[in-house]
């Protein structure tokens, strides 16, 4: 028996999930095979290539933005684990503090210095290696420092007062020389063939060279040498690439009675500028029986411009004149993608990374398999 | 015992005092100096063995030793 | 914790330069047990390392193959890196050819996406910067 294919109508009510004032409903997937009696929802890779859809919204170096359409919850939230917490980049992991006689305790310094975001070389960043931390065995040696594997930077800054500086001055920053330590100060020196990768326009160096370290006055100094090593989110949060990776899913509203005039205005202002718009009521909708229009040509009607830009509030549901009239859902396999790269790699590249992570780890699980059934 | 003839105790050899110019135990006129901070204007002052506790330059009766040259790790986490 | 690094262990300052090692191999055949009570059409696989990212998206991988009843997975304590999978499957196949059928779904799925996801990229730049010209 050749398997029942449902209507598009049927597909389309199944696609989304209900919201409700207080609840939801239509909650979990039913694409699976012997949910739908007779229905064939097995694994078809033809299938997902035709029903696989991406949209573009926007695609700045650091903020990306763009829809997955045909793909389950399961999938998605994937690759969005996998950018926030598994993609490795390079961060300030040991400070080695020579002197410091700022006001700010050595740790707490350590720590600051760890969470800011360096850029350089991406092929030179790639090109080096990302060591699975070694878990607590002290017999475990740490690994050797190479330069592949190890990123060297200076911090050494002293400050003095600025004889320059004009009688009455109160500003810090004009009175002392250095007052201010920011991420600009870090220094970076290649070593080996690091030489090769970091030059130029490719050399390590902070995110943002304004980024506040630390404040100090005449007579401090800080010198400390720090190495940076690759390492993933799931470690320490200073290893995530971005700042946020995020999806929603597309939020559908539907007007199932007419709103017209005072009420149509109203019900606009229930929802983000622009996504409720006011048409007139033509006369053919008018002399058209049981529409609900009959009567009211040429006034204003609400009608869905843009549901892409809801927020899905729900504040339309509190209002005793609309109810009944709107049923307000969400796109099951509609998912809206937002990431905020942190300075590293490009929001695109990124993505396109964690879907390799994702493969990665299947195919070597897969590989251990084999080894398991040898 | 007078004052001058108070003697550091060797702590063998493991003094943090003792820099490794060699660090003898006889009243020399070289001994090294201690680079300590007026507790006032924050001048650096160098003092010998038997110096006079002073600021050199404000006459304050209050210094602090320096920050250890020590090297410290710490992990950026 | 921090500690004082004496003098005379010079390890940090030292960089060698090493032979770069050939395709990272850390890959423990162990990190992948069958739990006990397991038949040919039923077994629980219990994986090291692995979280909801894994374990959620091979479920619903598993979930699509037809010879397949049943498939869950859980993380039976939070601390311990460990993830349970359980499969049962119709007598036309095996609870690990089912396993491993998910885990190259997964990876056909992923291709698709990289191409999918380029294409509308590309796509997107290329109008976009025609927009900026004209």
């Amino acid at each position: 028996m050749a398997p029942l294919v449902p209507s598009q109508g049927e597909l389309q009510r199944r696609r989304l999930i209900g919201i409700n004032a207080e609840t939801v409903t239509n909650i979990p997937s039913t694409d699976f095979p012997g949910h739908w009696p007779g229905e064939s929802h097995g694994w078809a890779l033809d299938k997902f290539k035709n029903d696989f859809k991406v949209d573009y919204h926007r695609n700045d170096p650091y903020e990306a933005s763009f829809s997955l359409i045909g793909l389950d919850a399961a999938v998605a939230n994937a690759f969005r684990r996998i950018l926030m917490a598994e993609i490795p980049t390079l961060a300030i992991e040991t400070v080695y503090v020579h002197n410091n006689t700022s006001v700010i305790q050595d740790e707490v310094l350590a720590q600051r210095l760890g969470l800011i975001p360096l850029k350089g070389s991406v092929e030179g960043i790639n090109w080096m290696h990302w060591e699975q931390k070694s878990t607590g065995d002290e017999a475990s040696a740490a690994p050797e420092l190479t330069d592949f594997n190890t990123v060297v930077m200076h911090l050494v800054v002293e400050c003095t007062k600025n004889p320059d500086a004009a009688e009455d001055e109160t500003d810090a920053r004009k009175l002392f020389h250095n007052a201010h330590v920011y991420a600009k100060h870090l220094t970076f020196e290649p070593v080996g063939r690091q030489e090769q990768y970091f030059v130029g326009e490719g050399a390590i160096r902070p995110v943002n060279p304004d980024i506040l370290i630390a404040k100090m006055r005449p007579g401090q100094q800080i010198e400390m040498e720090l190495h940076c090593v690759k390492g993933i989110g799931a470690d320490h949060a200073k290893f995530s690439p971005v700042a946020t990776a995020s999806y929603r899913l597309l939020p559908d509203i539907h007007i199932q009675r007419p709103i017209i005039g005072n009420d149509a205005k109203k019900f606009a202002k229930c929802f983000p500028k622009g996504v409720i718009g006011l048409e007139p009521v033509t006369s053919q909708e008018a002399s058209q029986a049981g529409s609900g229009y009959e009567g009211h040509a040429g006034e204003m009607k609400a009608v869905v411009k843009d549901a892409f830009n809801d927020t899905v509030s729900r504040e339309c549901l509190r209002h005793e004149e609309f109810q009944g009239k709107v049923k307000l859902g969400r796109v099951r396999d509609h998912f809206i993608f937002n990431i905020e790269s942190s300075g590293q790699f490009e929001s695109d590249t990124l993505f396109l990374e964690a879907v390799k992570v994702l493969k990665l780890k299947c195919a070597r699980w897969k590989r251990g398999l084999d080894d398991l059934m040898a | 015992m007078s004052r001058e003839a108070y003697q550091v105790p060797s702590m063998g050899g493991q003094n943090a005092f003792s820099n490794d110019a060699g660090y003898s135990n006889s009243m020399a006129i070289d001994t090294p100096s201690v680079v300590y901070l007026c507790g006032e204007c924050s001048a650096r002052v160098a003092l010998k063995r038997g110096d006079q506790i002073r600021c050199k330059d404000c006459g304050h009766r209050v210094l602090y030793k320096e920050r250890t040259k020590r090297m410290v790790q710490f992990e950026a986490r | 914790m921090p500690g004082s690094v004496h003098s005379q262990d010079p390890q940090d300052q030292s960089m060698v330069d090493v032979e770069q090692p050939q395709e990272e191999l850390v890959l423990d055949e162990r990190r992948i047990l069958v739990l006990p009570g397991s038949s040919d059409t039923a077994a629980s696989f219990q994986f090291e390392g692995e979280g909801h990212t894994m374990g959620n998206a091979l479920r619903y991988a598993i979930m699509k193959n037809p010879a397949v009843e049943f498939c869950g997975y859980t993380i039976p304590h939070p601390s311990d890196a460990k993830m349970h999978l359980r499969i049962q499957t119709t007598d036309s196949t095996t609870a690990l050819d089912a396993l491993k059928k998910g885990f190259q779904d997964l990876m056909d799925l992923c291709d698709v996406v990289t191409e999918k996801f380029t294409v509308a990229r590309d796509q997107f730049n290329e109008e976009n910067s025609s927009k900026m010209q004209s």
